[in-house]
């Protein structure tokens, strides 16, 4: 009889924990050695139990998910790292698999993805879910894919001004500005002046 | 004893099916419709007519705030429990003001959900702690509510914003409000104009200051 797969569940908000291990539970492979939500509870935590998976929500209230990744990973090596996030960013996907992840899910991913991400990285494969091809315009790809004077057009539009505002500004005709927001769009996989404003603000682009 | 029908709205999927796995480990509870947008939300609860509705205040189409101002019309007999991360002030008292009769914040346990969903059931309501503490802090300093100015707006004007910021086009919006376009960019032109918002940026800002989007 194989042994069970050991999960140790990190997230501060208790309601989304206990529901997502009820969905673990529910197979006869996987079951849940502990359920925290604190950074820094989990490091121990896992030291202690030494799970097979830890799924970790990226924001948590004392250390964040992405350094408790790297000191997880660095402490327990056989624990492998599966990271749950609201948002799919470039660069928390990177920083988490940086920091040792094998992992990293949409909180829009469905039970059956929960699964599957819990046997994959168990497994030692790597699991992502949820990450590409997102309909909601959020944005997935990192402000660097944009040139200096993308990002300086991109701040501009979404603080509000007019294409005639940004051209004269910057010294540039209306068509070109026009054709730098086309880009934008593109490079950004981003499908509406709405969704450049928002990234930007998400980004810190713009306040 | 007849059962508690229930309706689920969260957009995480998988945060939304461990909701469910909760309720159902209380044999008093049925989910009668699960659902990941707002506007799904007033259309289950139209058909469904569920005791309790709860409801993630940010949903997308339709916020959660939205849904608990069209339920209190047009299902007045659901009552709305507000989930929400955060015991933001201005969201607790839009959702009472709104009509919700409870708002429980995401570090309750699984317990607090049941007891919640139970209390609005009967007629009661439920605050998480915290949330009490707001309530009555603004009860006790009387504390001015800062102008509203989405008040002045219609609701469907409203809806059009948050669809706007959204990124939905025009052509989506009629769709979605099953309305002609034309219409739509009546709603738009006015709430431009009562807002002095200029462009679609404007817009966007608007309603992530707002919250109306995240």
């Amino acid at each position: 009889m194989t042994r069970k797969i050991r999960v140790l569940l990190v997230d501060d908000h208790t309601v989304v924990r206990r529901g997502l291990r009820k969905i673990l539970e529910s197979t006869n492979d996987i079951e849940v050695a502990g359920e925290l939500g604190s950074g820094l509870e989990a490091i121990t935590a896992a030291a202690e139990l030494h799970p097979d998976v830890v799924l970790m929500d990226v924001s948590l209230p004392d250390l964040n998910g992405i350094e408790a990744t790297r000191r997880i990973t660095a402490a327990t090596p056989g624990a492998q790292v599966l990271m749950l996030s609201m948002h799919a960013d470039e660069q928390y996907v990177l920083a988490s698999m940086a920091a040792g992840a094998k992992g990293y899910l949409v909180k829009d991913v469905d039970d059956q993805d929960l699964l599957a991400a819990v046997l994959a990285v168990c497994a030692g494969q790597t699991y992502f879910g949820g990450i590409l091809g997102s309909t909601r315009g959020d944005g997935h790809r990192s402000p660097a894919v944009l040139s200096a004077r993308e990002r300086q057009v991109l701040a501009m539009i979404s603080s509000g001004h007019t294409n005639r505002q940004v051209a004269d500004a910057l010294g540039l005709s209306i068509n070109t500005v026009e054709s730098h927001r086309k880009h934008i769009i593109d490079k950004l996989d981003l499908h509406s002046t709405a969704d450049l404003v928002r990234y930007a603000i998400r980004h810190g682009i713009v306040n | 004893m007849g059962t508690i029908r229930v309706l689920l709205a969260d957009d995480h999927t998988v945060v939304r099916q461990g909701l469910r796995r909760i309720l159902e480990t209380d044999p008093s509870m049925e989910i009668v419709a699960e659902v990941g947008d707002g506007r799904a939300a007033v259309e289950a609860a139209g058909r469904q007519r569920p005791s309790v509705a709860v409801v993630d205040i940010s949903l997308p189409s339709l916020n959660g705030i939205e849904v608990t101002r069209q339920l209190a019309k047009a299902t007045p007999e659901t009552k709305v429990l507000i989930l929400s991360m955060h015991a933001d002030e201005a969201y607790i008292q839009q959702s009472l003001k709104a009509g919700a009769k409870g708002y429980l914040l995401k570090d309750a346990d699984d317990q607090d959900l049941l007891k919640a969903i139970t209390a609005l059931h009967s007629g009661g309501s439920y605050f998480s702690p915290a949330v009490s503490k707001v309530v009555l802090r603004g009860y006790l300093h009387e504390s001015v509510e800062s102008a509203d100015e989405l008040a002045g707006l219609s609701d469907r004007e409203r809806e059009v914003l948050q669809l706007i910021a959204e990124g939905k086009s025009n052509k989506d919006i009629a769709h979605l409000l099953d309305v002609a376009p034309s219409t739509v960019e009546t709603h738009r032109k006015h709430l431009m104009e009562k807002l002095q918002l200029h462009n679609t940026a404007a817009i966007v800002r608007f309603a992530l200051r707002h919250g109306l989007i995240q």
